[in-house]
């Protein structure tokens, strides 16, 4: 019997170090993007990294490695930002940040005091509308890969990533 | 130059109406140096997402967790190694004991069958018959001595009388 186990998980020989670890960026930005802190969402990702590992019998029964791994490294995020929230922990760092653009006439600064800006719009998005936005324009996920990993429905997907577009043009046209 | 058609795009995107492909036609644009000043707000945004997509973890993050991961790989080998390096030692012990055991009753048994110390040996293989006839002889001589002897034991052994027998 475990003869024939063996066989079949060659056969279908899904590797840690060539299918799994590779999918460390795109789930450190997704992490980055809910938690808004680089330490934390690093962490995150080596939590998440190391439960696939710990499931590795599992890995022949898993339809999508990509879609279960985003799934996994969010609902952690959620947890971590769910645990600062009730420590009453802004999660905005940029909030002190924010920069006087009309005191500079430099244009490179004043492109990074924009970027600054932009960071700080979509960080005040709900955390929803910003991983979906994350999902559809940094990873060009469709809406139905997007509607996976969250585990909501299609229209769902849509409603919430035009709230977030709207809202995130109507910060730029007063802001910027 | 008119940026009619970017400018169509750039709603459609707002309201969620543009495909992947699309959006990466607007992306493509705003990532160009030469942007009208009218759409200048918007460049700020698309290049803020550009960036993002170049955030990545360092390869120490790598290495660290492969070391990780190998530890427990090694563990887990290191383990079944040892049971399964074990296994055929007990396996093998087992057969020995049982083969000894057998041997022992088996030279036991044949032991009890022994009459004498000039017994002729068992395992001797002959292969001329001259040699073997002479061998059934000297087996026949050694079997009546033999009995001869049980014989003169038996009629030396006193036999015990009723009388004698005292019953209390």
């Amino acid at each position: 019997m475990r003869l024939i186990r063996l066989t079949i998980r060659e056969m279908k020989e899904i590797s840690f170090k060539n299918d799994v670890l590779p999918l460390k960026d795109k789930l450190f930005r997704l992490a980055l993007r809910i938690t808004l802190n680089r330490e934390e969402a690093e962490d995150i990702v080596q939590d998440t990294l190391m439960k696939l590992w710990n499931q590795r019998d599992e890995w022949s029964a898993i339809q999508n490695m990509e879609t279960y791994s985003m799934t996994i490294c969010r609902n952690l995020s959620l947890d971590a930002i769910e645990k600062k929230e009730r420590l009453n922990i802004s999660l905005d760092e940029t909030a002190h940040d924010r920069p006087d653009t009309s005191q500079t006439q430099d244009e490179e600064l004043m492109k990074q005091q924009q970027l600054n800006t932009v960071m700080h719009i979509i960080g005040q998005l709900p955390e929803k509308q910003r991983t979906i936005m994350q999902l559809r324009d940094i990873e060009g996920k469709s809406y139905q890969e997007i509607a996976d990993i969250m585990g909501i429905n299609v229209s769902d997907v849509k409603v919430n990533l035009f709230r977030a577009r709207q809202k995130v043009v109507g910060s730029i046209n007063k802001e910027l | 130059m008119n940026y009619q058609y970017i400018e169509q795009l750039l709603d459609r995107y707002w309201n969620c109406e543009t495909t992947l492909e699309e959006e990466q036609i607007l992306r493509s644009f705003f990532s160009q140096a030469d942007v009208p000043s009218h759409l200048k707000q918007y460049a700020a945004f698309f290049a803020y997402e550009a960036n993002q997509k170049d955030e990545k973890l360092g390869e120490d993050f790598d290495r660290r967790i492969l070391a990780m991961t190998e530890e427990e790989h090694a563990v887990e080998a290191k383990t079944v190694k040892f049971s399964t390096r074990i296994a055929p030692f007990f396996k093998a012990a087992a057969v020995v004991a049982v083969v000894l055991t057998i041997g022992n009753i088996a030279e036991r048994a044949l032991q009890k069958n022994t009459v004498s110390d000039t017994t002729v040996g068992i395992t001797d293989t002959y292969t001329k018959k001259e040699d073997i006839t002479a061998k059934i002889k000297i087996i026949d001589h050694t079997r009546s001595e033999a009995m001869a002897k049980t014989d003169s034991l038996k009629s030396q052994t006193p036999t015990i009388s009723q009388e004698n027998l005292i019953i209390e």
